[in-house]
């Protein structure tokens, strides 16, 4: 089956019609029905990165295509005005696109053509840490260009740099990092959460919500029985999904996005949540907290990166060093409520209260709330109760995800 | 001449539809995994084994689909017999209502289904309000809102098949019917409904087959005891990246639908209706 | 008919409501006063998503692409389906048993297997993905919804009527156009209107062949983190009351299509 890898695997820019031709004829040495099948199945993925990243055009395309996950820009009354900017400043003409609702949903559609080194039509893609390492390991991204981002290098926060998932930002830099832990409605529930186990209450029965990403509910589970992620074993992993199983009558269902409606409309008491989103809930619905459980909750860091086969990769360099402007990641900092990879930002927001800067409508009334919000920036202590995730290999990750299909599935 | 009819769609279907399903054919008897990459192993087995492991869901989404079916049968006969019959020239225009609001995207539906359906919205709140419902009542969640969630979206595929079959009849048939059994019941059952099996047939069939391998509505609506083969097969493909596992089940799920259409076919007794 | 009686047309605008009930719900909250980001609790009449109503460009562009895909993709289906409708109906050829039971096929595959073998197969022959792929795609699994619901019409299909007309001279054309299509016509357009909401409606298999181009319920879907934005529910608005509008624009037509001739009897009773 050698050469059938030889016609589909292997291929990084899109192929010459001669090539493809030349490659074609020695496949089709294989006409047999088996060979048929072969020719139209998933082909092998692995490809050999190269040392070094692929040159860059000497000038920008003018064009930009972006993909990233909802209310994650700036915003205002006819777009994100950080766009805008981008474009006059740059002459780059950019399509910024909310697409990107679940890190897997979104990997499953771009997959096929980058393990055919083809372009996915995106220029930028913003993706979970955990999700930056798979595709990583997979060869899906192009290797950063670091001399065209010196706003990186000069403003970014010393904790994002060299990331666990992504050695040196090789392939990636951050957009915007959270915490998963727990949300929920004081007065509804009556009483603080304190701990991941308090979800299971019996008078809260059927109030709650669990998420139905993998990583974040095992990891939630396994700092309650006093196990951090990255030092979890099978065993470890077991146990908690018995855990969930043994609980999980209790539980209304496993939410993705759409929890936020559920807290908002009253139906979940409380539930696993991610920070930024319980302050914007909590602008109408004042009962709602956020807390980090007493066993830790989870520190992600969403990333934005050039996927192999992008066709303007110039440009995506120039916006993804422009978004490092200190004045810029403020103003997306005001509207989007997560911690800035940017280190001044918070500063900054205390600067913008003080002189009644014209972005202070994007957090208004609550600016002087958010500069100060240890969860949009975390102080030591907050660090200290948030526990990165562990970095799994393939099969690792087979065997977590066997493990928690049985818990979501019944 | 009929195979005239049948070349330019056909050759639509063999390109995008015959093609793609040979190539998840290979796919399902393939292994490996995503850094490895995939080989073609002929790896049979696979099929006894997505089997053995998901009878539940599979089970349950045919009993869904089997209930889905025989409620939008009966929601929709009415309706569809009312505006064939009675709808004048408004006919077309009713057609078109039915199908409105699937103008609009099923997450703007569901959206404002959950607003309806709310632990503390305006059908349940007001009911616990009133003390007819205990606090603790909810329907999100629960069998009954995937079925509801599936009954209301598949209610047009069935309506509009039943309206297209009975709008045909012949009027003074069925005046003539009504003279003859003197009993409208009875007209009905000998006359009209027999002469309405091909809408039955087709609208029975565009609602069971989608339905069985839904993921939407369990998915917005459901909780792990009513999960879906629809839901496992996406499961399986996005979050295990197990492409030969979900091809495989797409082909038992589909080996399964088939299976069932020939047989209904047979039911239902007519040459006529499979050919 | 002559049957009267207020149970029926009581009955089908019961069934109209709650069809409706949803729909309902969206136009209110298109006029909600939001203070927070979310849209889920009333909090006040205004009308100020409507007067920025093209104000989302991103917006405007994915209902422009759904409407364009929406509306070939139903010309295309709807023609080829209803002759593979028409050659099943009234033809008796080899192979037209398991042509019946394969137009069921495309219906029972599951729609992410569906959605992501297309692409593969789009990769594999190096097509970029768009709007092309997309209508590609709609086409193929509108198809099959069509040629089902055109059969519901066509099956008893007399065939002596347009013998006759034949036979009075008509061309095959003539007698096509003016004796078949015809009686066949409402079932070429319930399947129509259905293929349209298919079109319209489908988020899964767009999803994997779209590329970097978005839809509709693409840009729905990506936008309704906390509830669905007020100008969302301003654009679902619009298209319904447009859709309703054309519905009813269509009734003056409908009557002189009544004076038509009435289908012929049904060749058999079957039971």
């Amino acid at each position: 089956m050698s050469d059938m890898d030889g016609l589909f695997g292997g291929l990084h820019r899109p192929v010459s019609r001669r090539e493809l031709l030349r490659r074609a004829g020695r496949g089709s040495m294989y006409l047999g029905a088996m060979a048929l099948l072969a020719a139209c199945g998933v082909e092998a993925q692995r490809r050999q990165q190269g040392d070094r990243p692929e040159p860059l055009p000497d000038q920008p395309a003018g064009e930009l295509v972006m993909a990233n996950w909802p209310l994650y820009i700036d915003k205002g009354p006819t777009g994100s005005p950080t766009v805008k900017g981008f474009e006059e400043e740059f002459g780059v003409n950019m399509r910024y696109e909310v697409v990107i609702n679940d890190n897997e949903e979104f990997f499953g559609t771009i997959r096929e053509p980058l393990s055919a080194g083809q372009s996915t039509g995106w220029d930028i893609i913003v993706v979970t840490d955990w999700m930056i390492q798979k595709m990583n390991r997979l060869g899906y991204l192009e290797r950063l260009h670091h001399e065209e981002l010196s706003n990186f290098d000069a403003n970014a926060a010393e904790k994002v740099q060299d990331p666990w998932y992504d050695p040196g930002n090789e392939h990636s830099i951050p957009w915007a990092a959270g915490i998963t832990g727990i949300g929920y409605d004081v007065e509804a529930v009556g009483r603080d959460i304190v701990r991941f186990e308090d979800l299971f209450a019996d008078d809260l029965a059927g109030r709650v919500g669990l998420f139905a990403e993998m990583r974040d509910t095992f990891g939630l589970a396994l700092a309650s029985m006093g196990i951090q992620e990255p030092d979890a074993t099978v065993e470890d992993v077991e146990q908690a999904q018995q855990m969930l199983i043994a609980e999980r009558g209790k539980v209304r269902g496993f939410y993705g996005n759409d929890y936020t409606d559920a807290m908002a409309r009253g139906d979940l008491a409380a539930a696993m949540a991610w920070s930024g989103d319980i302050f914007a809930l909590a602008l109408d619905n004042p009962n709602l907290r956020f807390v980090i459980p007493e066993g830790g909750g989870m520190r992600w860091t969403d990333n934005m990166a050039i996927p192999v086969g992008a066709e303007h990769p110039l440009d995506a360099h120039l916006f993804m060093n422009f978004v490092y402007d200190p004045r810029i990641a403020t103003n997306i900092t005001k509207w989007v409520w997560y911690e800035s990879p940017v280190a001044a930002v918070q500063e900054q927001i205390r600067q913008d209260v003080a002189d009644k800067h014209e972005t202070n409508v994007s957090c208004a009334p609550f600016c002087d709330d958010l500069a100060e919000d240890t969860f949009v920036f975390p102080t030591e202590e907050t660090n200290a109760q948030t526990i990165p995730y562990k970095q799994l290999d393939e099969e690792e990750e087979q065997v977590w995800n066997d493990l928690f299909q049985q818990v979501v599935q019944g | 001449m009929a195979y005239l009819l049948l070349l330019p769609g056909g050759i639509w279907l063999l390109l995008f539809y015959v093609v793609p399903t040979i190539s998840m054919l290979s796919v399902s008897l393939q292994e490996g995994s995503l850094e490895q990459g995939y080989r073609l192993t002929g790896n049979i087995g696979v099929y006894a084994e997505v089997l053995a492991r998901n009878d539940t869901q599979i089970i349950r989404s045919i009993l869904y689909g089997l209930i889905t079916t025989v409620a939008t049968l009966l929601i929709a006969y009415p309706l569809a017999y009312t505006i064939a019959f009675r709808g004048g020239r408004f006919k077309n225009a009713l057609l078109f209502l039915i199908i409105m609001p699937f103008f609009v995207s099923f997450i703007i539906r569901t959206i404002q289904w959950k607003f309806v359906l709310a632990d503390e919205g305006i059908v349940l709140g007001t009911l616990k309000e009133v003390g007819i419902l205990g606090q603790g009542f909810h329907v999100l969640g629960e069998n009954v809102a995937v079925l509801g969630g599936l009954i209301y979206n598949f209610l047009p595929f069935m309506a509009l098949p039943l309206y297209v079959a009975l709008e045909k009849m012949d009027k003074s048939l069925l005046d003539a019917a009504d003279d003859l059994y003197s009993n409208r019941v009875v007209a009905f059952l000998r006359v009209t409904f027999p002469l309405s099996l091909p809408g039955v047939f087709a609208g029975s069939l565009l609602t069971f087959i989608p339905a069985v391998g839904d993921f939407i509505n369990p998915e917005f609506l459901g909780s792990p005891e009513t999960t879906m083969i629809g839901q496992v097969i996406q499961l399986e493909y996005l979050q295990n990246n197990d492409y030969p596992e979900a091809a495989a089940l797409s082909f038992v799920l589909m080996a399964a639908i088939l299976m069932g259409v020939f047989v209904y076919a047979r039911l239902l007794g007519t040459e006529e209706l499979t050919g | 008919m002559t049957r009267r009686g207020w149970v029926l047309p009581a009955y089908t605008t019961l069934v109209l409501l709650y069809l409706f009930l949803p729909i309902a719900v969206m136009i209110l909250f298109g006029f909600n006063d939001i203070r927070g980001r979310f849209n889920f609790v009333w909090q006040g009449f205004t009308l100020r998503h409507w007067t920025g109503i093209w104000d989302t460009p991103e917006l405007t562009d994915a209902l422009k692409n759904s409407l364009l895909i929406a509306s070939i993709s139903t010309i295309v289906a709807t023609s080829l389906g209803t002759m593979i409708a028409l050659a099943l109906t009234r033809y008796r050829f080899r192979g037209r048993g398991s042509t019946n039971l394969f137009i069921f096929l495309p219906l029972a595959t599951p729609e992410i297997v569906l959605g992501a073998s297309l692409l593969s197969l789009f990769v594999t022959a190096n097509v970029s993905r768009g709007i092309g792929t997309i209508l590609l795609a709609h086409i193929m699994f509108n198809i099959s919804y069509v040629v089902v619901t055109v059969k519901a019409r066509t099956q008893g299909f007399n065939r002596e009527w347009e013998e006759a007309a034949k036979d009075l001279g008509a061309t095959p054309w003539t007698a096509f156009r003016t004796v078949t299509l015809p009686l066949i016509f409402p079932g070429i357009l319930a399947a129509a209107v259905l293929a349209f909401a298919l079109s319209i409606d489908d988020y899964v298999i767009t999803l994997f062949n779209a590329g970097a181009t978005v839809t509709f319920p693409l840009w729905v879907a990506g936008a309704s983190r906390f509830g669905v934005p007020p100008a969302v529910n301003v654009m679902g608005t619009l298209i319904f009351v447009v859709g309703v509008t054309l519905a009813l624009l269509a009734v003056p037509l409908q009557r002189r299509r009544a004076a038509a001739p009435v289908a012929p009897p049904t060749g058999r009773v079957a039971g």
